[in-house]
């Protein structure tokens, strides 16, 4: 055991991720030649996008991949100054032991458009001696000279049964048993992310010797904070401000995103409105509500702002 | 000359308030004048508290100071050349101390001071003069650095009736006529800041020698908060197009009057269409801003303020006849208030993205079932030294400490798994050990194949031996060792798949 599993069990080279065959290939055929143009993956979060590029990036530098490696995620800073100057300085220098240099950029859609732009210029100058490989959720967040100057792969969600192969192989390597609907339900939670699949079966598995069904659903409803059924539930009996302290207690202290917060609050109604608890008409103008909001979050609006108002909605 | 001058403290018993704090400084003080060398003393509290002033006091006690403010421009070589040549050299004349002073360090600015809190860390380790610094903010990511280094005094707000007093003996020493309620009222709008009382009542009284309650409201104050406050009383009280829009012409980010705005409309409203109404237009306002700011075409602006003034005023039935207080945006001060517990989120969430390749977000994200396996002792102890966490760290995933019982097990584990390996390496003439204790994760490490054993074989003889040599201090570097044999195991068997 060492550390989390996440971790452990990354796919180390192409042949072994799961899902992805085709990109796979592909990326294949870039190791056999020693060279790659520009990449971008696109796709949601757990699919393999930084597996992929990390594992291209050792098979294709080989010994010395680390010193001729450099990855940015969105936490770092990655603003205007870090493209001009880090990014640049790493461009120029010759690569060593390695045919070129490699920079691998994580999340490409929350840079800025200036750094964006920043960085499309150095995309074409050092292409002698530097190739990006650009990770992204939504590839229409990046500007278009981005993506016209990579060859864009577009990773889909992991298949349930490559999903279950996974988990099965880790919980034997972890000597651990399982009942096959315990990994069944992982696998509807997870919605094609590994990342969570595997996060859910090392949570389920630290609580005891077996993985029950009963365990798994433990872990996922501790996991998904009681706090969002107990705020649309105050919205609902018309507590606005409870409501909304709850929200703010939510986003604000736990820093949950405004892209969960709707993602979670959309999986609520539906289950309330698939118990029965809800009138049909009221459903589809919270959904029709809940829609509108997440447009507008991803327009650039405060998703704050625009999760109070729609907790309005409710009441 | 300015007021704030002319009455800033001259001596320790002349400061307000924070009286703890004055002993604490007098006593370093004291010391240094005995020739006891002290920590870095490091000041930290809100504007107008005193800390410059003390500062100063501090400095009438020794011979000489140096001070280096916001006003210079402080980089790495800058500071070096001033400051640091000074903090490891004595004057020539004199064998006494100098002061080392520098204010506003968490002001240091990231890419002008380039270096700045770096040259800090550094002679705060080699001089050999005393030095005081101070700092408004608690939590800068500036100061993480240079706190642990120094003794952390927090200078709190001077209580109001303290300001008050001062404020009632300075209008005798100038023969101002002061109204006692105007004179209470500015010492409560000062807010603790001693500072801007001054800057205020000189401004009014200078001249004209007396204070009126009506006066505070020409000078204004500090903040423009009161007139925030007008605005949104005026949006929610009124329905006239004309006077709406003349009041959402005032002097502030237009996003902190939509706060404040939607902060209140529950507060003033009462019927759930009416807050859909205006929160939808708070809402619709919010989008433009965004737009805004992404698009750089701040001509969205009108229609955002549009909506969110003379929408949410026309979003009301009727007018209430009732008094609202009305109050600033408690979503900022949940922000302040949980500053810190954010602070620890996004370190840790920090120490995960490092190992994990994953951005702060994604790494938040998988708190929820981290939580859930630190319940389990053992597996706590392996991810948190895995992923390098404190103790405050370990704190936030569970309620108390990971036992004493169980680390020093799992130490013992490890250590016991090493020489395993290596007893199973270069004999088996010692299966007597090894069988002592079995764990499932031997197993793991025979399915290594005999070849690599024999590569591997040097480097944890060392590790071994080395071990033995300094077992505390070494405990940490084997174990990284350990873990990345194991990692490679790990990695090796999935080849093997």
């Amino acid at each position: 055991m060492s550390g989390p599993w996440v971790e452990k069990y990354r796919p180390q080279n192409l042949e072994n991720i799961v899902g992805q065959t085709h990109i796979m290939d592909l990326l294949k055929n870039y190791v056999d030649e020693k060279s790659m143009p520009n990449l971008m993956f696109t796709g949601p979060a757990g699919v393999g996008k930084t597996t992929a590029a990390l594992a291209l990036v050792k098979s294709i530098l080989g010994e010395y991949w680390r010193q001729n490696f450099l990855e940015l995620n969105a936490s770092d800073a990655r603003g205007i100054e870090t493209v001009r100057t880090n990014i640049k300085n790493f461009c120029r220098l010759k690569p060593v032991g390695a045919p070129f240099r490699i920079i691998f950029l994580d999340e490409v859609d929350n840079m800025t458009k200036d750094a964006q732009h920043a960085l499309r210029r150095e995309m074409e100058m050092y292409t002698k001696t530097a190739s990006f490989i650009l990770s992204c959720n939504y590839s229409s967040k990046i500007i278009d000279p981005i993506q016209s100057r990579c060859a864009i792969f577009r990773f889909a969600p992991i298949k349930g049964q490559d999903i279950i192969k996974r988990l099965e192989y880790i919980a034997k390597e972890e000597n651990f048993e399982y009942e096959d609907s315990a990994i069944q339900i992982i696998v509807y939670f997870a919605e094609g992310d590994m990342r969570k699949a595997i996060n859910i079966l090392q949570a389920s598995a630290s609580m005891g010797e077996k993985i029950t069904e009963d365990k798994v659903n433990d872990v996922v409803s501790k996991a998904r904070p009681r706090d969002i059924n107990d705020m649309i539930t105050k919205a609902l009996t018309g507590d606005f401000m409870g409501a909304r302290d709850s929200l703010r207690e939510t986003m604000v202290t736990q820093g949950t995103s405004g892209e969960d917060m709707v993602n979670q609050i959309y999986q609520d109604i539906v289950k309330r409105a698939m118990e029965g608890k809800m009138d049909p008409d009221i459903y589809i103008n919270l959904i029709e509500a809940i829609a509108q909001t997440d447009f507008r979050i991803r327009e650039g609006a405060n998703p704050r702002i625009q999760l109070e108002a729609l907790l309005t909605k409710f009441l | 000359m300015r007021w704030t001058d002319k009455y800033r403290p001259k001596a320790f018993k002349d400061i307000i308030g924070n009286g703890k704090q004055k002993k604490e400084i007098e006593a370093w003080v004291e010391n240094w004048k005995n020739d006891i060398p002290q920590e870095c003393l490091l000041l930290i509290g809100p504007a107008g508290t005193g800390k410059t002033s003390i500062a100063h006091i501090i400095a009438s006690n020794f011979s000489e100071f140096i001070e280096l403010n916001a006003s210079d421009k402080r980089s790495y070589d800058i500071i070096m050349n001033t400051v640091g040549e000074s903090a490891t050299t004595q004057s020539l004349f004199s064998n006494e101390r100098k002061l080392i002073i520098l204010d506003e360090v968490d002001g240091i600015h990231g890419n002008d001071d380039r270096g700045g809190t770096r040259a800090i860390g550094k002679i705060i380790k080699t001089s050999h003069h005393p030095m005081v610094m101070t700092a408004n903010d608690f939590y800068s990511k500036r100061l993480t650095s240079i706190k642990p280094k120094c003794k952390v005094i927090k200078i709190n707000k001077v209580h109001t009736n303290s300001i008050n007093a001062l404020l009632k003996k300075i209008c005798k020493e100038e023969g101002v006529i002061a109204d006692p309620v105007a004179i209470k009222e500015l010492a409560k709008r000062s807010n603790g800041d001693m500072r801007s009382a001054l800057n205020t009542l000189q401004v009014i009284a200078d001249d004209s020698k007396k204070l009126e309650l009506s006066d505070l409201d020409t000078v204004s104050q500090k903040d423009n908060t009161n007139n925030i406050f007008d605005s949104v009383r005026r949006v929610l009280k009124s329905k006239s197009i004309d006077k709406i829009k003349k009041s959402m012409m005032l002097d502030e980010d237009p996003t902190l009057v939509m706060e404040y705005l939607a902060e209140n409309i529950p507060r003033e409203y009462e019927k759930p269409e009416e807050i859909k109404k205006a929160y939808e237009m708070i809402s619709e306002a919010d989008l433009y801003f965004g737009r805004a700011r992404s698009s750089r075409n701040y001509t969205y602006w009108r229609y955002a303020t549009d909506f969110m003034g003379i929408g949410v005023a026309l979003s009301k039935e009727e007018t209430y006849k009732k008094f609202t207080r009305l109050t600033g945006s408690m979503a900022f001060a949940l922000m302040g208030r949980t500053r810190g517990k954010r602070a620890l989120r996004d370190r840790i969430a920090e120490k995960m993205s490092k190992k994990l390749h994953v951005s702060n977000s994604v790494a938040i994200s998988m708190f929820p079932e981290l939580e859930i396996m630190f319940e389990n002792d053992e597996l706590a102890y392996e991810i948190a030294s895995y992923l390098d966490f404190d103790d405050d760290e370990i704190k936030r995933f569970r309620n108390r400490k990971i036992p004493k019982k169980v680390i020093k097990k799992m130490e013992k584990r490890k250590l016991e798994e090493k020489a395993k390996t290596k007893v199973f390496k270069e004999s088996s003439l010692n299966v007597a050990i090894e069988n002592k204790d079995k764990t499932e994760k031997t197993s793991q490490i025979e399915k290594n194949t005999e070849s690599e054993n024999l590569k591997k074989d040097k480097k944890k003889k060392y590790s071994v031996k080395s071990e033995n040599e300094n077992k505390n201090n070494n405990q940490k570097n084997t174990e990284n060792k350990d873990k990345k044999e194991k990692k490679e195991t790990a990695q090796k068997s999935l080849f093997n798949f």
